[in-house]
């Protein structure tokens, strides 16, 4: 009995312990309350730490800070109830089925600051026309990446990778809509097209990239790509910035008419602190930390007059900050009713299972 | 003897199997290269790049309080619902023990979406709170399974000796059935604490708007690739898990004596 009480007693002693230092470190951060606090669910390492501090400083709201993984996850959070937050960051598609389903809230404009900074192009985007529900906070566009070490004629266009001489060395992300807009875009046909026939024909011309295609991967695709093991990988700029940072052999190429995408500042409609939402917007739309936030995070800022203060290696590299011509034609995703979220499924199922 | 060369070196197959990705993952915490393809050199930025991240720090922290508190709790549960277990006979038995079991196998996700259904059901905020319940919850089947066969297989003349001399039941309890139980309590305890450390299903589905554990965050950072901070972490957390076996064998091996002279004497 009394190793079990010493036991007991030594746990316990853990607990406290542990829940005073929490307690404590949690004070450091400033009491919350429900009037002085501000939840935001954002994607993992997608805001510079520094910001929250400079934010929290600036406005006296104390910042709970919570992460999501994919859309579908943060989608489910805010649909399902029992959270309360504040600012969510969906990407395109997400923002058109929350919008539909009743999850956000009507933005304000008159109470959104600097909105104007915002490069027009990027602005009215077709998942959000009017940015009823929707600020941009990055974007980029899907595209490929190759070594130039391995690939002596690098390809422009998405039909290129279609050439034999690519045989067995393309890495694909593993991803339905990603793999299908490739393809799609290579006939001209729209990146949401739900149109049977162009699907079809659509699919397959997929089955001939098949001896091409090396692997179907998700993250892993950075490591290889970094440690030369692969001439080719069709990625998001996003990814492809981190990349060609790490390896300057890579080098990052936007095809005709592929695929631009954005992830945006948005508020639930169940969020507690729509007041503090707002000044968190307005916060992050200030050039000056929109700068320091695409410096941060790697990704490109839709914050022309952020845009402005980057240093000039990181702002005037055309893979990263497109002139308008290159990506004139870019289609962002849509969201798919569920009958031709199957169709698409269904034809990239067949066309892994295939490979 | 050449059966003795052969199982060791199966031995050391699985060993080398089964840690090497652990010390890979360890081993580049200290490369001062950013990622983990190449070596480039020894550095220790990765650990102060840790140290210096408050909010991580601050998930760390919570996540051991949260494996803490709720596999005591569940060892206290756990253990009576056990010690009433033993006590039952037939057909109310077999289903409840039948229960238990069928907790410990039904997936992770099921048993998060069931909670997170529940939860939102009766209206509850999800955040600290509701992690630690449903931790509990899948702790306690555990426990259980650890403690109950040590009590079936107890020599059960201890306790009639003890009620003949004239012992009350409580002090039965105490003095002949918790010592022994001691040994499969604290395994409980252990087995608890390490499933709450690493559960990402449920958690995930539980948690809400201030408060996230370790496997959360972890997770929720593939997107832009995972640091080598979490490195650092891993490694601070695998050589905090050597600690507590040791401490685990140190009491075991204590509690083992301290049984065996009691019965003695």
């Amino acid at each position: 009995m009394k190793k079990l009480l010493y036991f007991l007693v030594g746990i316990l002693t853990i607990i406290v312990l542990l829940g005073f230092t929490a307690n404590r470190m949690k004070a450091a951060d400033g009491v919350k309350t429900a009037n002085n606090s501000l939840t935001i669910f954002n994607w993992g390492e997608y805001i510079d730490p520094a910001l929250i501090t400079k934010f929290q400083k600036e406005t006296g709201y104390k910042v709970n800070y919570m992460t999501f993984d994919s859309n579908e996850a943060m989608y489910s959070k805010v649909k399902q109830g029992g959270t309360s937050y504040d600012i969510v960051v969906p990407s395109d598609y997400m923002i058109e089925k929350m919008a539909q389903e009743g999850l956000l809230m009507k933005l304000d404009h008159t109470k959104i600051k600097g909105l104007e900074d915002d490069d027009p192009k990027l602005l009215n985007p077709a998942f959000d026309q009017g940015n009823h529900y929707s600020v941009p906070y990055f974007w980029g566009t899907l595209g490929i990446v190759y070594n130039a070490k391995i690939v002596k004629n690098p390809p422009k266009t998405w039909n290129d990778i279609w050439s034999p001489t690519y045989k067995n060395s393309i890495l694909l992300t593993d991803s339905v809509r990603d793999v299908m807009a490739m393809v799609l875009s290579k006939h001209g046909y729209s990146l949401n097209t739900t149109n049977r026939a162009e699907l079809d024909t659509a699919y397959q011309n997929l089955l001939k990239l098949t001896p091409n295609v090396k692997a179907i991967l998700g993250d892993e695709i950075m490591n290889y790509m970094i440690n030369n093991e692969t001439p080719l990988a069709v990625v998001y700029s996003g990814q492809a910035a981190e990349m060609t940072a790490e390896n300057e052999n890579l080098h990052y190429v936007i095809p005709e008419r592929t695929n631009i995408w954005y992830d945006n500042l948005a508020i639930p409609k169940s969020a507690k602190n729509v007041k503090a939402a707002y000044a968190f917007i307005n916060f992050m739309q200030k050039p000056q930390n929109a700068a320091q936030n695409a410096e941060w995070v790697g990704y490109s800022t839709p914050n022309t007059k952020g845009k402005a203060l980057l240093p000039k290696s990181i702002r005037e590299d055309k893979s990263f900050y497109p002139t308008e011509s290159v990506i004139k034609d870019d289609e962002a995703y849509k969201n798919l009713t569920p009958y031709w979220t199957g169709v698409y499924n269904d034809l990239y199922l067949e066309f892994k299972m295939n490979k | 003897m050449k059966k003795n060369t052969l199982g060791k070196a199966y031995l050391t197959f699985v060993l080398i199997l089964l840690y090497a990705p652990i010390f890979y993952l360890i081993f580049y915490a200290f490369n001062a290269g950013g990622d983990m393809s190449k070596f480039t050199g020894f550095t220790l930025e990765n650990f102060q790049t840790l140290f210096a991240d408050s909010r991580l720090i601050l998930i760390v922290v919570q996540t051991f309080f949260l494996a803490f508190l709720s596999s005591l709790l569940a060892t206290v549960i756990g253990t009576i619902g056990a010690i009433y277990l033993v006590k039952l006979k037939g057909r109310k038995k077999e289903t409840l023990l039948g229960l238990n079991n069928v907790l410990i196998v039904s997936p992770d996700v099921v048993i998060g979406a069931s909670f997170l259904i529940l939860f939102t059901l009766i209206g509850m905020q999800l955040g600290f709170l509701s992690v630690l319940l449903s931790h509990i919850a899948f702790s306690i089947p555990i426990v259980v399974l650890m403690v109950m066969p040590l009590y079936q297989e107890m020599d059960k003349s201890l306790i009639d000796a003890a009620n003949d001399l004239g012992a009350t039941p409580a002090q039965t309890m105490r003095e002949i059935i918790l010592p022994y139980l001691t040994p499969g309590i604290i395994a409980g305890f252990f087995m608890a604490f390490t499933y709450s450390l690493d559960d990402f299903a449920v958690t995930f589905f539980v948690t809400g708007n201030d408060f996230t554990t370790i496997s959360v965050e972890i997770y929720s950072r593939a997107r832009a690739g995972i640091s080598l901070e979490i490195n650092a972490l891993s490694a601070l957390v695998f050589l905090f898990s050597i600690f507590l076996v040791i401490g685990y064998y140190y009491i075991m091996r204590d509690s083992d004596t301290v049984g065996k002279s009691s019965t003695l004497t």
